[in-house]
């Protein structure tokens, strides 16, 4: 059987370690590679390299950045007193685009699953107490864990550790998405919602 | 409401199919193994997302085919829905409307089914696991808020017992997020078993009218419930939540030595009882029978009660498991309000003059002929 040459068999090789990319869309973002400006090649490889080499995460919020601590960390315009709980640093990205929270942030790079082996000492709890310690001006700690069961244990699991130490902690509400119809939302979002209502 | 059309593709033995119901009476009549169950089977999958005899939807797949679909058309007071399951090895997709559903709670309570198969005769003797899902099937076909506490408590248990070992084990040492998992269990497990009690209650009313026509008033029928000492008190939800969350307290060592959650919604039981005594102990096999005739009857008038619909009820091999007294109560009770399908690989076990104008359909290797079409049916139109 006809074999490529190992310089593309290779490059199919490393594409199909990316997610939900089989054989066929490797084959074919390879040979695409191909037919690539020299320049554009050379910077897709440098970029990589860099991405993986360069950034790390915060030392003091566990957000991805390429510089220690991270821009939102050192940046003294930022409203010391609240820090904001995220499962993933992306979800600060998303929450950063509303452009409306000044405050600071805390990742914990995953939520509490025994079954998927994230005890307490896995996920990034520890350096949110130690911080809490440090910094007697944080005065509220948002929390910002999924919707999901684990995403809920672990938003009333950091309360029962925190709370003791008299700062208040609040959890992001539930509700309808904004512009959406009644008619359309689904059966979960509508109890929630409604379990979630306030007075007007 | 009731299933006006249905269409299979690459569903178990049919390869293609395209069949319209009567809103009454509809008999499937074919020998053994030709897909008699398999035509219910799809009905059922419709309406639940799931199969009734089996966890694994690869073996709803028609054998050498990637995908299965099954397609209908609902009728109901306010109107037609159109609804539609793909069925992959890698997963099923729902549309209500032809609109993709993101979850299964917004599917579910589209169409609403009664399924009685001779499994079901053994409802009142069997193991307490057979009752508890059918009461969550029941259920939370009613009530969106019902499936949704139940999916919830399923995925908290699961890492409440996974932690319980872990504890055991020495691997975890962190008693807080035992407390922490432990009060989302009875948040969702209150709630569980609250609306089990209610609807049971509800239900019992019912089961126990039909039972004493079943009987001609010779038995009186009610449920009892069964859940630890330590929850009989508590009557609302709130209660039931202290309760539970007292319990788990109590039980905490010997949980964490057994690695498993000892209480709750996922232990408990539902004991018939007729004058005054339990069936399953008591009660001769006919009585027993009889018992889970009433029951799912039962639930068909309880269906109409909370959504305000009737469902369809499906009736799988079970005529020529009843006497012909039982037999009349079934289709007799139902016959111009409930669509009932019904397999029988004979007509004569059918007790004929109940039944009015049947669409009787003949199943053979996965193909449908219709043999009578019956009365009102919608090819008329
Ligand atoms: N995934 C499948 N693909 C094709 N045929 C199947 C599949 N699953 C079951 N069958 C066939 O369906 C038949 C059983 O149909 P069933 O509806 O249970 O019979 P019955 O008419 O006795 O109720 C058997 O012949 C079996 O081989
Ligand atoms: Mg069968
Ligand atoms: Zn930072």
């Amino acid at each position: 059987m006809l074999q490529y040459p190992e310089p593309i068999a290779k490059l199919i090789d490393s594409y199909m370690k990316l997610p939900g990319i089989g054989e066929k869309t490797a084959t074919r973002l390879a040979f695409f590679t191909l037919d690539m400006p020299q320049d554009d090649v050379d910077d897709f490889a440098q970029n990589l390299h860099d991405a993986k080499t360069k950034l790390h995460f915060c030392s003091i919020c566990g957000n991805i950045t390429d510089q220690d601590p991270c821009v939102i960390c050192s940046d003294p315009t930022r409203d010391q007193s609240r820090i904001l709980v995220v499962e993933q640093p992306k979800d600060i990205m998303a929450l950063e685009r509303m452009n409306e929270y000044h405050g600071l942030y805390h990742v914990l790079h995953g939520v509490l699953s025994p079954t998927t082996g994230k005890g307490p000492e896995d996920i990034n709890i520890k350096s949110l107490l130690t911080r809490l310690q440090q910094h007697a001006e944080v005065k509220e700690v948002i929390i910002a864990t999924n919707a999901t069961p684990e995403g809920e244990s672990t938003a009333m699991y950091l309360a029962r550790l925190i709370k003791p130490a008299g700062i208040k902690v609040t959890r992001l509400a539930y509700g309808l998405a904004v512009g959406s119809d009644i008619e359309y939302a689904d059966a979960m979002t509508l109890i929630k919602a409604v379990e979630g209502r306030q007075e007007m | 409401m009731y299933l006006d059309a249905l269409t299979l593709r690459h569903f178990r033995n049919y390869d293609s199919l395209s069949v319209t119901f009567s809103p009454g009476l509809n008999i499937l009549l074919g020998e053994n193994a030709q897909g008699k169950t398999n035509l219910l089977e799809a009905i059922y999958v419709l309406a639940l997302a799931r199969s009734h005899r089996t966890h694994n939807d690869h073996e709803l797949i028609e054998w050498g085919a990637d995908s299965a679909e099954v397609t209908g058309r609902v009728v109901k007071s306010s109107g037609t829905v159109p609804l539609a399951l793909t069925l992959t090895k890698k997963g099923k997709k729902a549309t209500v409307n032809h609109l993709e559903q993101p979850r299964l709670s917004s599917y579910l309570g589209q169409l609403n089914v009664v399924l009685f198969a001779p499994e079901d005769l053994n409802l009142v003797k069997g193991a307490p696991s057979a009752r508890r899902r059918f009461v969550d099937m029941e259920f939370g076909q009613m009530s969106p808020k019902y499936l949704y506490n139940l999916t919830q408590y399923r995925a908290i248990l699961r890492q409440r017992n996974k932690y319980l070992r872990q504890l055991h084990y020495h691997q975890a040492h962190d008693l807080v997020y035992l407390d922490v998992l432990s009060d989302q269990l009875a948040g969702f497990g209150a709630e569980i078993i609250h609306t089990r009690q209610v609807l049971l209650d509800r239900m019992m009313v019912f089961a126990d009218h039909l039972h004493g026509e079943i009987t001609q008033g010779k038995e009186k029928l009610t449920f009892r419930y069964v859940l630890p000492n330590e929850l009989a008190d508590a009557h609302t939800a709130q209660d039931l939540y202290q309760a539970l969350l007292a319990l788990y307290k109590k039980l905490r060592d010997r949980e964490i030595d057994q690695s498993v959650t000892l209480a709750g919604p996922h232990r408990d039981d539902v004991t018939f009882i007729t004058n005054g005594k339990d069936v399953s102990a008591f009660g001769s096999q006919g009585q027993q029978r009889t018992t889970a005739l009433s029951v799912k009857l039962a639930e068909i008038e309880l269906m109409k009660e909370q959504t305000g619909e009737y469902p369809l009820l499906l009736l799988d091999d079970v005529l020529s498991e009843l006497d012909t007294v039982r037999q009349t109560h079934l289709l007799a009770t139902f016959q111009s309000k409930v669509q009932t399908f019904l397999t029988t690989t004979d007509l004569s076990g059918v007790a004929e003059d109940i039944v009015h104008d049947p669409r009787i359909m003949t199943i053979a290797d996965g193909q449908l002929t219709v043999t009578a079409p019956g009365a009102g049916h919608a090819d008329s139109e």
